[in-house]
């Protein structure tokens, strides 16, 4: 699992910098880093499953800070299970990634939903951390899940 | 060097980049909907569960929910300060949810009489076996039930959703109400007192 985290820790850190050196819509700021917009970066299975998607990581736009810090903007993630269905949606409008720890938090919104749909989270507050794909969300957390009534005392 | 080194694991992680053409966000997905009204019956809107907090792990695929936590469908309501319930894969359902801590439940039975369940802990569990729905609540920690009988209290007290019943291991009951009415409105109490510590097989 660990190995894997990091595949994907690396993945975003790399796909951070790569992303600000070739993609369009990069500005030179006057640090010496970059920042890009409209970005896409996307993660493969290892190597038994070259061609398969794990992940794909979008957004408006990437902000460099100081310390290995990244403003994204209109953040969207999607990950996929090996046979290629959609596994999990997760959208912010904002999150600060920290491309050492491997964590993005926010003290804004958030929205999860299972790629059928049928399980769908928000709450405002967050923290994901990658090495272990956990969620955290602070406050007024609302989760509707889709799939018929859990609990239903009526067929 | 830092530089080298990400580039080196951007190859190793076959990254690619590539201009996205449809960076706006998603418009939100979590507006409950309804189902189509059915004639006799309220539109069912999809459960809910609301929380102050809550923790989603993806790895074991579970969602901890804690503080004034409230599952809201609509012929049941339940509220407890902590609650477990598993993520679904892409098509399943939620199968197994834990509640626990000043539980209380609040659903309307198959003859539309309120009931009011309250104990320490709640267990649902859903499983479809050999062409067979299960679907049971168990209740333990000083679990009751009141309703307008009167209060009905046991060991254990399981809410079987699927038939429609309630059954009680090792029952005391307190009428309220005429005791013929009572009665006839609690079929199963004295039968389920021995072996219903557990969710079992239904055979319909």
């Amino acid at each position: 699992m660990n190995a894997k985290a990091n595949i994907t820790r690396a993945s975003l850190a790399a796909g951070a910098v790569l992303l600000f050196a070739v993609a369009p819509g990069i500005r030179a700021q006057q640090n010496g880093v970059q920042h890009a917009n409209d970005f896409t970066s996307t993660e493969y299975y290892g190597p038994t499953n070259q061609q398969q998607i794990k992940s794909i990581l979008s957004g408006a736009e990437a902000l460099p800070q100081p310390g290995g810090l990244l403003i994204i903007k209109q953040l969207k993630l999607r990950t996929f299970y090996p046979d290629g269905k959609p596994e999990i949606i997760v959208t912010a409008p904002e999150c600060l990634y920290d491309t050492m720890s491997g964590t993005a938090s926010s003290a804004g919104p958030l929205q999860l939903q299972t790629g059928d749909g049928k399980f769908r989270v928000e709450g405002e507050g967050f923290l994901w951390r990658q090495s272990n794909s956990f969620l955290t969300i602070s406050n007024n957390v609302r989760t509707v899940i889709e799939n018929g009534a859990i609990m239903n005392t009526k067929p | 060097m830092k530089l080298f080194s990400l580039i080196i694991i951007a190859g190793w992680c076959s990254l690619t980049v590539h201009a996205q053409t449809n960076a706006t966000a998603q418009s939100s997905p979590a507006s409950a909907t309804t189902n189509s009204p059915d004639a006799t019956r309220p539109p069912r809107t999809p459960p809910r569960i609301d929380s102050d907090s809550a923790d989603f792990d993806l790895v074991a695929r579970t969602a901890t929910y804690r503080g004034d936590v409230r599952v809201d469908d609509t012929e049941m309501k339940l509220t407890c300060a902590w609650l477990v319930a598993d993520v679904p894969q892409a098509g399943g359902r939620v199968n197994h949810i834990v509640a626990e801590t000043n539980v209380v439940i609040d659903f309307t039975d198959d003859k539309g009489q309120t009931n009011h369940a309250t104990g320490d802990k709640a267990v649902y569990v859903y499983s479809e076996q050999g062409g067979v729905t299960n679907k049971t609540v168990t209740l333990t920690g000083n679990p009751q039930i009141e309703n307008a009988q009167g209060t009905q209290a046991g060991d254990v007290i399981i809410l079987d959703l699927a038939n429609n019943k309630i059954h009680f291991d090792n029952p005391h009951m307190i009428f309220r109400q005429n005791l013929i009415g009572a009665t006839a409105g609690t079929n199963s109490a004295a039968a389920g007192t021995n072996d219903l510590s557990a969710p079992k097989k239904n055979d319909e």
